[in-house]
């Protein structure tokens, strides 16, 4: 266990003093357990470094061997550091902030962490080839099933917690001129550059301090210039009011015209920039040799980054392998933090800068050159490297006999550098080697978007920091602010990429993918199967797959399949490269979810009522009440409330109808042409039903016309279709030019019906300006009036198939009116009904529910609606299609059927059969209380008629036979509607 | 100030319940132009001026609204001493403190005044016939819902629910944007001092709580139309 003083604000046994720690505070120590033991860090430490500050490196288990992995990059950039939480899985140790209490275990093992008995897995790695998924399980047929539920169990890494219950994530937009993506020295610089010539700059930084590599990279041999570079850039920056600053924060992916997420936090920046500069810099390459993945290996940059940013001392001894001038600063800033360097292993014949040489000698530190690590050794468990075998460079790839053994507990190592090349190539960049130089380049890119500094190759300072005003010049010529007028920069100045850092071992494990185990014999073999693609390559291997996407094993992936098919690497290129650019969860591509709900005016009324919601499109709607017991039980509610209307009197709230209000000069005849009925004679006051077909014949809504005026008409349409209603009729006057206005005024107004023998004495109290009586308001007349103080259109319909009246006023009296008439119902027992006994009383009356009752092929003619078909006026819209399909022999008709009290009750889609064959469908059915035997509607074969039988298959499977009923059930004669 | 129940007429706002429901009792109700309307619980002006600064929701669906459009509608709302805006997507404050918005070539949405919750469209809309040759009035007062969102973060809160950049350069006093806010159709617009926001009547509870919901991070609260007045006449 680790007891350190909080308060000691300097060295503390494994913490450097400052000013390295330049992420944590070391006055707020933190406490938090790992494997069920616990370790004291500091605020800003991530798990990793709390972890790593005590010693402990071995943080999780590989995927398909089970080796113990530890921090490579200390950059959120591979998979070695997933660790479990409590309620989330696969959390980057080497990124995630430390709080008090965090609780964090390893994932993927077989035992215990340290103990992990699934490690013999590797052992059997011979046995394990690249692709045996495909070829080993298959055979003989059948067998994947016996080895899936195998294969599942030890597949996966980490636990999702099915409890757990949804952080509150969100989105917003984010709009600027310029957008830089990293905040290292050209990013700094291109921000400060474009922000100075009146440019908005949001500058986003993954990290929680700004300055990139500045912040831990050593970029001369004195140590100086960073620090100083870093300071200034960083100061100037945050003082700029034109810049604004996002840490801790990744842009996840490139879209067209520059459309960036933006993850940060808990939210998602849906950022749309101008202009957009790539500064995001380049991932440190591995070398790859046996158990380059031990514990205490690790990049260079890593070891950099523990010292840096957490005042971690990443080892005792150390043995640093490069293929660049950079690993020799990387070992001077080991030498100068207190850890020994055994040796510095140089793959080149010496460095780019001599004078480096003398400085290591200064310090005493041993040089190899033309040499490479053959292997690391490890402990017995291959908890740590312990020590390196040192070779000499024979030929490429290739290294003598003679070993060099080392002992180490860190061996830092960097073969070059590969752009982080990611969103670029998401905009269609195209990323080229150059084979001879091992030079990365980027070219081919969209407008609006610039690259600069070491993802645009460069990696000498002053050039970096020049290209970033550069990009920044570029983009503002683009947004025609004034420029610096800054050239472009010249070649790299140095050679940072080791053209070949592969080196085979005859007991293999050389990793070339740390996520899925991949070896050096993987990759070649899969060339050996036929996939000379190297994407081809990908998809058998798996290489590049896993959560670091290739950024370490795309270029050694690329080496050698290139090599293995006598190809450049530029020939055979690296894999593609899509969104997101790290892992996101869900919640952020979820957001904070928007779901419109609408309401009608009197909705409150219904909640206080008790009733139970039903959606009906994007309304809520009450199905039912409480019935007289208070239970709201579906069938009795809905039995109660149809016999309510049947027998005295009850209100529903139709304020979800559509309503569309069609006016001026050519009204009757724009109706004429949308409805299938006639209406250029429909008199003012009166209503009319009002089907609606489309170019197919179909019949696509319903409703009723009301005549208000001359010029006016009024146009319910159904709950749902109303918006498809209200579209139609603007694309169709778009080719009419009918001098009409049409609004949908759905909102503008609420609407109930009152329904039901006493309905008339209940509106009487209530109602003023117009005579209610049936010689004066007879059925499908219509009248404007007051109930209350509201202005109300008074209709007399027979939906339901008693006497009733839909009152329609202005939406800010629809509770005025649900109380108005509550209350003046009240003695006579009104009671409110929902829309399930709606369509029981409607289905009682065999009226059609369009939607429910028709599909995308019914035609007026199949569901008994000729009758609303006008055959003398020339057109309405879908007249062609209805005379064609009703001059063809009908194929089904939609019935009435009736079955005894009793039977078993077929479903709405419930099968109708003739023999074998399938003829129809159930569309409506329901028990009638007032019938006393289950009624429905359903498609049969067209030659059914009244008295005739139908077989229904119902749930289960059995067969009923329902007797064929001429519609409607209930009141034939229609006395109680239009009484 | 009255209860509900005693400032209770027949005409309601869609969102009154909302409102009653977060006051959890009866107290400070007022009418205005027939509506029951939640009065602030201090109507100092020292109190509204310094809630000017801060992030606050305002239901103003109790002041007058109406739609006009045609082939005429220009002509008419001018002959009736409206100023109109010279292009689509324009709004324009008139000297009563009412506003003008042109929603496209021959369609204007008429704002009344906050100064006297709307008399002049109130008076207008019952005097005017609701159609006539190529001129047709639109009940925007019963279709729609009016918001006002004010203080110093209405475009951050703006840009949690809307694709269309509100920054104050590019959103100006006097645009107009007709666009979808958290999925639900509106109309927006910078009405200098504050953002109005029209939303479908049958939206406008699930409005009011996201617009409160993107509010929350910026500690924005509902604020009471009569206190809005108050505090936009100081």
């Amino acid at each position: 266990m680790s007891h350190q003083d909080a308060t000691d604000s300097q060295a503390t046994p494994t913490r450097l003093p400052a000013p390295m720690g330049c992420h944590i505070d070391r006055q707020t120590a933190v406490e938090i357990c790992f494997e069920g033991l616990r370790y004291q860090g500091f605020a800003g430490d991530t798990i990793a470094s709390a972890l790593a500050a005590d010693g402990r490196y071995l943080l999780s288990r590989s995927f398909k061997y089970h080796r113990p992995r530890g921090p490579l990059t200390m950059a959120g950039q591979d998979a070695n550091t997933l660790v479990q939480l409590p309620d989330e899985p696969n959390v980057l140790a080497d990124t995630y902030p430390i709080s008090e209490g965090l609780n964090a275990t390893g994932q993927n093992y077989n035992g215990s962490l340290d103990n992990d008995r699934d490690m013999r897995l590797g052992k059997f790695s011979k046995f394990m080839p690249v692709g045996f998924y495909y070829r080993a399980f298959y055979k003989p047929k059948g067998a994947w099933k016996v080895w899936e539920p195998l294969i599942r169990k030890k597949a996966g890494l980490g636990r999702f917690d099915l409890k757990a219950t949804g952080d509150y994530h969100d989105k917003a937009y984010l709009f600027t001129d310029i957008m830089v993506v990293g905040s290292g020295p050209a990013g700094l610089n291109a921000a400060l550059t474009a922000a100075e010539a009146g440019a908005q700059v949001l500058l986003v930084e993954q990290s929680p301090l700004l300055g990139g590599a500045l912040t831990y990279a050593r970029f001369d041999a004195q140590g100086h210039r960073a620090s100083q570079v870093c300071q200034e850039q960083v100061a100037a920056v945050e003082a700029h009011p034109n810049i604004r600053v996002f840490l801790d924060a990744t842009c996840n992916g490139w879209f067209t015209d520059n459309y960036l997420p933006v993850i940060q936090g808990k939210r998602m920046y849906k950022v749309r920039a101008k202009e957009c500069i790539v500064a995001s810099g380049a991932f440190d390459q591995p070398v790859i040799f046996r158990n380059n993945d031990l514990p205490g290996v690790m990049l260079a940059s890593a070891a950099q980054r523990l010292m840096c940013h957490y005042a971690v001392r990443p080892g005792q001894c150390a043995v640093v392998l490069t293929g660049n001038d950079d690993g020799y600063l990387a070992a001077l800033d080991l030498h100068e933090q207190g850890v020994k360097v055994a040796a510095l292993v140089d793959m080149r014949p010496g460095p780019a800068d001599e004078a480096l040489v003398e400085t290591l000698k200064q310090h005493a530190i041993a040089l190899y050159q033309e040499h490479t690590v053959f292997e690391a050794l490890g402990d017995k468990h291959l908890h740590r490297v312990t020590g390196v075998d040192i070779r000499r460079i024979s030929q490429r790839g290739e290294v003598a006999a003679e070993s060099i053994i080392l002992d180490c507990d860190l061996l830092c190592m960097t073969a070059g550098y590969m752009p982080v090349y990611q969103l670029v190539c998401q905009a269609g960049g195209k990323l080229s080697y150059n084979d001879a130089a091992a030079e990365f380049s980027l070219s081919n890119l969209p407008q609006h978007l610039y690259v600069a500094g070491s993802v645009n190759g460069l990696h000498n300072l002053d050039q970096v920091i020049q290209d970033g005003a550069y990009a920044a010049t570029q983009a503002l010529f683009s947004l025609g602010l004034p420029t610096p007028g800054t050239a472009p920069i010249g070649p790299p100045a140095k050679q940072v990429n080791f053209p070949w850092p592969i080196f085979a071992h005859p007991k293999s494990k050389e990793f070339v993918d740390f996520d899925e185990d991949l070896q050096i014999r993987d990759i070649v073999n899969a060339t050996r199967h036929g996939y000379r693609d190297v994407q081809l390559v990908k998809r058998f291997s798996t290489v590049g797959m896993g959560p670091s996407q290739g950024r370490h094993s795309a270029l050694p992936t690329a080496r050698l399949v290139a090599d293995a098919t006598q190809r450049s690497v530029n020939e055979t290129g690296v894999t593609t490269a899509r969104p997101p650019f790290s892992a996101e969860t869900l919640a952020h591509l979820a957001g904070r979810s928007f779901d419109p709900y609408r309401m009608p005016p009197m909705h409150q009324r219904h909640v206080q009522l008790g009733a139970k919601m039903m959606p009906a499109g994007d309304w809520q709607r009450p199905a039912y009440y409480p019935c007289a017991d208070g239970h709201l039980d579906r069938h009795q509610c809905m039995q109660e409330e149809a016999q309510q209307i049947r027998q005295r009197v009850g209100l529903i709230d139709v304020s979800t109808l559509g309503g569309i209000d069609i006016r001026g000069p050519d009204a009757a005849e724009f109706i004429n042409r949308i409805f299938t009925f006639g209406f250029l004679k429909q008199p003012v006051g009166r209503t009319r039903y009002a089907a609606m077909t489309n170019e197919q014949g179909v019949v696509i809504d319903d409703g009723v016309s009301c005549r208000l005026a001359d010029d006016h008409f009024y146009v319910t349409a159904t709950t749902s279709g109303v918006g498809r209603v209200f579209q139609s009729m603007l694309q169709w006057n778009a080719q009419w030019r009918l001098d009409v206005d049409i609004a949908n005024v759905t909102s503008a107004y609420a609407a109930v019906n009152i329904a039901g023998p006493l309905s008339r004495q209940v509106l009487e109290k209530v109602c003023t300006g117009v005579d209610l009586s049936a010689e004066a308001l007879p059925y499908l007349e219509l009248r404007e009036g007051h109930i209350g103080e509201a202005p109300t259109r008074i209709m007399r319909t027979g939906f339901v198939g008693e006497l009733s009246y839909e009152l329609h006023v202005p939406s800010r009296y629809g509770e005025y009116l649900w109380d108005v008439l509550m209350e003046a119902g009240a003695e006579l027992g009104i009671r409110p009904f929902g829309v399930e006994a709606q369509r029981l009383l409607r289905l009682e009356k065999g009226h059609v529910i369009i939607g429910q009752d028709t599909d995308g092929m019914s035609h007026p003619g199949e569901i008994g609606m000729s009758w609303a078909v006008n055959r003398t006026k020339p057109f309405f819209v879908g007249r062609r299609a209805v005379d064609i399909l009703e001059s063809q022999p009908a194929k089904r008709r939609l019935v009435g059927f009736q079955l005894p009290a009793g039977s078993a009750q077929p479903l709405e889609g419930h099968l109708v059969l003739d023999g074998p064959d399938i003829t129809g469908n159930v569309t409506s059915c329901e028990y009638s209380t007032t019938l006393e035997s289950i009624i429905g509607l359903a498609y049969a074969s067209p030659d059914q008629s009244p008295g005739s039988q139908i077989t229904i298959r119902v749930e289960g499977g059995s067969e009923v036979n329902a007797e064929v009923i001429k519609l409607p059930f209930y009141d034939a004669q229609n006395s109680r509607q239009e009484m | 100030m009255a209860t509900l129940q005693e400032a209770l007429a027949p005409k309601r706002t869609p969102l009154y319940h909302l409102h009653q429901a977060r006051s959890g009792g009866n107290d400070h109700w007022q009418p205005l132009n027939g509506y029951a309307v939640k009065g602030a619980l201090d109507d100092s002006k020292e109190a509204n001026a310094a809630r000017l600064t801060q992030c606050s929701l305002s239901d103003l669906s109790a002041l007058a609204r109406l739609g006009v459009r045609g082939q005429k509608a220009a002509g008419f709302l001018t002959q009736h001493g409206y100023h109109l805006p010279s292009a689509p997507n324009q709004a324009l404050k008139q000297p009563d403190g009412s506003l003008v918005a042109r929603l496209s070539a021959s369609e204007y949405l008429l704002l009344g005044s906050l100064a006297d919750a709307g008399q002049r469209i109130i008076q207008h809309e019952s005097q005017w016939p609701s159609h006539q040759s190529g001129m047709y009035c639109l009940p925007r007062q019963d279709t729609h819902a009016w918001l006002a969102l004010s203080g110093p973060h209405i475009s951050a809160v703006m840009a949690k629910l809307c694709g269309v950049d509100m920054r104050p350069n590019v959103f100006a006093p006097g645009q107009v944007a007709q666009t979808s806010v958290a999925r639900a159709n509106a109309i927006v617009i910078n009405a200098g001092g504050c953002f109005y926001l029209l939303v479908d009547t049958a939206l406008a509870c699930y409005f009011w709580s996201v617009m409160l919901d993107a509010m929350q991070e910026f500690d924005g609260q509902p604020w009471s139309v009569t206190a809005l007045q108050q505090a936009l006449e100081s």
